[in-house]
């Protein structure tokens, strides 16, 4: 009986987002990236793959490694929106207390201003600052929203292209390692691509760093080449986004132990490397990927510690994606696995040992038809070496973390996206059941996420 | 300042990277660059440096007759031509100048025209019966009358021996609903006469088709068939 109140609950809830929706749709119809279709005066389709964005077309991946610069200047400004409900399975833990604090209730959770588009004819940029509305909860309870610098991409590009060679030649200033890549199977614009912000078991909790730890903490400069269209390569170096570089890791400083800083020891260097071919409606790359970082440790109050050494992060990452896009079908797949080995000599983050090592594979398959109805499934599986001190949520001290997400998506109006997300956990925190040796198994964190996404002008 | 002097390396290679015959200028939305430039830095995206596009998605250019690429581009950038992908794509292209307009149907007019493939033989025999004599019993004229007996096109009529078949025949439902394509009016008395199996027969007939002479992209003067004999 509670089940089906809990269902009709749900249900009702889920209307609410329908109608907000529905008033969304009469907001005036410019596609997303708002700024960059009236840049081209293209449609969303054009370089977003069956209009499922961020996920890039051939086109889009030449529009981004033109600098942005397609097209003529116009009004840089855009915005974007998401409302979403997360539901999950069991939402309180052995001794009651809850795990999702805004669990079943629709919330207006995040909203992003766009600064973008073509700059000169060489220079292009990609800027966004994202407001969280439910960031953290003061010691009252009461929510906090938090205004941040989220993902910026500043290019200068030149293209050297004659009747059989075609070079691109391009530089890039930004502040995410990947997030600077064209491909959706490289971790920064890869899936998913929206989520739960409010629930802390959503999503595994350990993933290598290349996988969103440096996101908005570093600045990154690299040179970049891209050959007829088959041959990219790539070199760039990261430090900590301090000094004049800060407003690309707004939101986040020394001190605040809700956004901490994360600090790099110099310059780190990231290299990518991709093999691409397309051939009719078939795109296909394969690639590699990689990052040397070296982080300063944190105290208990969000200050950094430059005296006591280093924690150093290896990853190697080796990715793939097809795509086959033809009118009116769209399927596209992307593959990752990260391998991440962790020398921390001081035992700054590990207790049992001096050495630690992550794993992470990501694979994912969609399908849209008419660039207006989606399916997908993602499959994801951590795995790592036990330590007692980083992983104490774990009963036997391991990262482990496997699980399956289901989506189906609508796409009414091309800037406009409703999707209906399941995250089903096989495994968590090391195991399938009793995970944390309190009773609660893996598939207690089980989460559905429904969302609104939409984008203006 | 270690970060000023790698920018000042970078451009200054940048900066260095100029030859003849190459195009590297960016002014694409600069109504006096040449067409050649704009065919080379925005078109080849999706086209083709040489106007043979890889995806089916985009028609191919090369050996395109002029008039149709003068005829098409000015409907484009008046978005007269309003089927879905002339708007998705095309209709953004509304700076371009007269000039420029004819600058790029030369460029894409001389290019040599795509070598045919291969096709499913049943289809391309269906197909080459009706591009030569049409469907008579249903008053379908056949298309080489206007077409040209090698699907070469002539003048506004459109070359589409080489064609993506799926282009054609996405092409061919456009004409269907004549009010997208207004210059196309005269395909739409035919295009409602077709089933679906006899365009894609055409169709078939057509990406398999070469001129007597085709040179493909990259690989320079290659003596080729036709699927048309």
């Amino acid at each position: 009986m509670t089940h089906i109140v809990a269902v009709r609950r749900l249900l009702q809830r889920a209307w609410i987002l329908a109608i907000g929706a529905i008033g969304l749709l009469h907001a005036p119809c410019a596609p997303a990236l708002p700024i960059f279709a009236r840049q081209t005066g293209q449609s969303c389709v054009a370089c977003h793959a069956g209009g499922q964005f961020p996920e890039l077309t051939p086109y889009g991946r030449m529009f981004k490694l033109n600098g942005y610069t397609f097209g003529e200047r116009t009004v840089p400004l855009a915005v974007m929106a998401t409302l979403d409900m997360t539901k999950t399975r069991v939402n309180h833990d052995t001794s009651g207390n809850i795990i999702s604090p805004k669990d079943g209730l629709p919330i207006f959770d995040a909203a992003s201003i766009f600064l973008a588009g073509k700059i000169t004819d060489r220079i292009g940029a990609f800027t966004q600052f994202t407001y969280s509305n439910y960031d953290h909860q003061g010691s009252d309870g009461r929510w906090i929203g938090h205004w941040a610098s989220d993902n910026m991409d500043f290019r200068y590009v030149d293209r050297i292209v004659g009747d059989a060679d075609d070079l691109i030649l391009g530089t890039t200033l930004h502040n995410n390692p990947s997030v600077q890549d064209v491909w959706n199977s490289s971790p920064a614009w890869s899936y998913p691509y929206v989520s739960s912000s409010t629930s802390p078991v959503a999503a595994p909790q350990f993933l290598p760093i290349m996988e969103g730890a440096l996101a908005q903490q570093v600045v990154g400069a690299g040179g970049y080449t891209y050959w007829n269209r088959t041959i990219y390569a790539e070199l760039s170096l990261y430090s900590t986004a301090d000094g004049i570089w800060s407003f690309m890791s707004k939101g986040s400083k020394a001190g605040d132990t809700n956004h901490p800083q994360t600090w790099l020891r110099g310059q780190n260097p990231y290299w990518r490397l991709a093999l691409t071919h397309d051939w009719g409606p078939h795109s296909v790359m394969l690639g590699t990927f990689g990052i040397n970082a070296q982080v300063y440790p944190n105290d208990a109050n969000a200050n950094p510690i430059f005296t006591q050494g280093v924690t150093r992060y290896r990853d190697i990452g080796f990715d793939a994606q097809y795509q086959y896009l033809l009118e009116p079908n769209t399927i596209t797949a992307q593959a990752r696995y990260i391998r991440e080995n962790i020398s921390d000599p001081q035992n700054l983050v590990y207790g049992d040992s001096k050495a630690a090592n992550l794993g992470s594979l990501r694979l994912k398959l969609s399908y849209v038809y008419q660039a207006r109805y989606g399916i997908s499934l993602s499959f994801f599986n951590v795995t790592g070496s036990r330590d007692s001190v980083a992983y104490p949520g774990s009963a036997n001290f391991s990262p482990a973390t496997q699980g399956w997400t289901p989506e189906i998506f609508w796409i009414p109006v091309q800037n406009f996206r409703f999707g209906l997300q399941y995250t089903h956990f096989t495994k968590y925190l090391g195991a399938r059941t009793n995970y944390d040796g309190l009773g609660r198994n893996a598939s207690d964190n089980d989460t559905l996420f429904v969302y609104l996404w939409a984008a203006y002008w | 300042m270690k970060g000023v002097s790698r920018w000042t390396l970078l451009a200054t290679l940048l900066g260095a990277a100029s030859c003849h015959d190459i195009e590297h200028s960016r002014r694409t939305d600069d109504p006096a660059v040449g067409g050649r430039t704009i065919a080379l830095q925005v078109c080849s995206n999706c086209h083709g440096a040489n106007g043979v596009s890889v995806s089916p998605a985009f028609p191919k250019l090369a050996g395109q007759q002029k008039e149709y690429l003068v005829n098409q581009l000015m409907d484009f950038r008046a978005h007269r031509r309003s089927d879905p992908n002339a708007q998705r794509y095309m209709w953004g292209f509304t700076h371009l100048s007269d000039a420029q307009i004819g600058q790029l149907a030369t460029y894409f007019s001389s290019r040599p025209p795509p070598a045919g493939g291969p096709g499913d033989p049943v289809l391309v025999d269906n197909g080459r019966a009706i591009f030569r004599s049409g469907v008579p019993d249903r008053g379908v004229p056949a298309c080489s009358a206007c077409h040209g007996a090698q699907g070469e096109g002539a003048g506004e009529f459109p070359r589409l021996a080489g064609q993506h078949a799926d282009y054609i025949v996405k092409q061919l439902v456009v004409f269907q609903h004549a009010e997208q394509r207004p210059r196309g009016e005269v395909m739409n008395a035919i295009c409602v006469k077709l089933t679906a199996q006899e365009m894609r027969s055409v169709a078939a007939f057509l990406e398999a088709s070469a001129p007597r002479v085709a040179i493909p992209a990259d690989l320079g003067a290659t003596e080729t068939g036709s699927a048309g004999e």
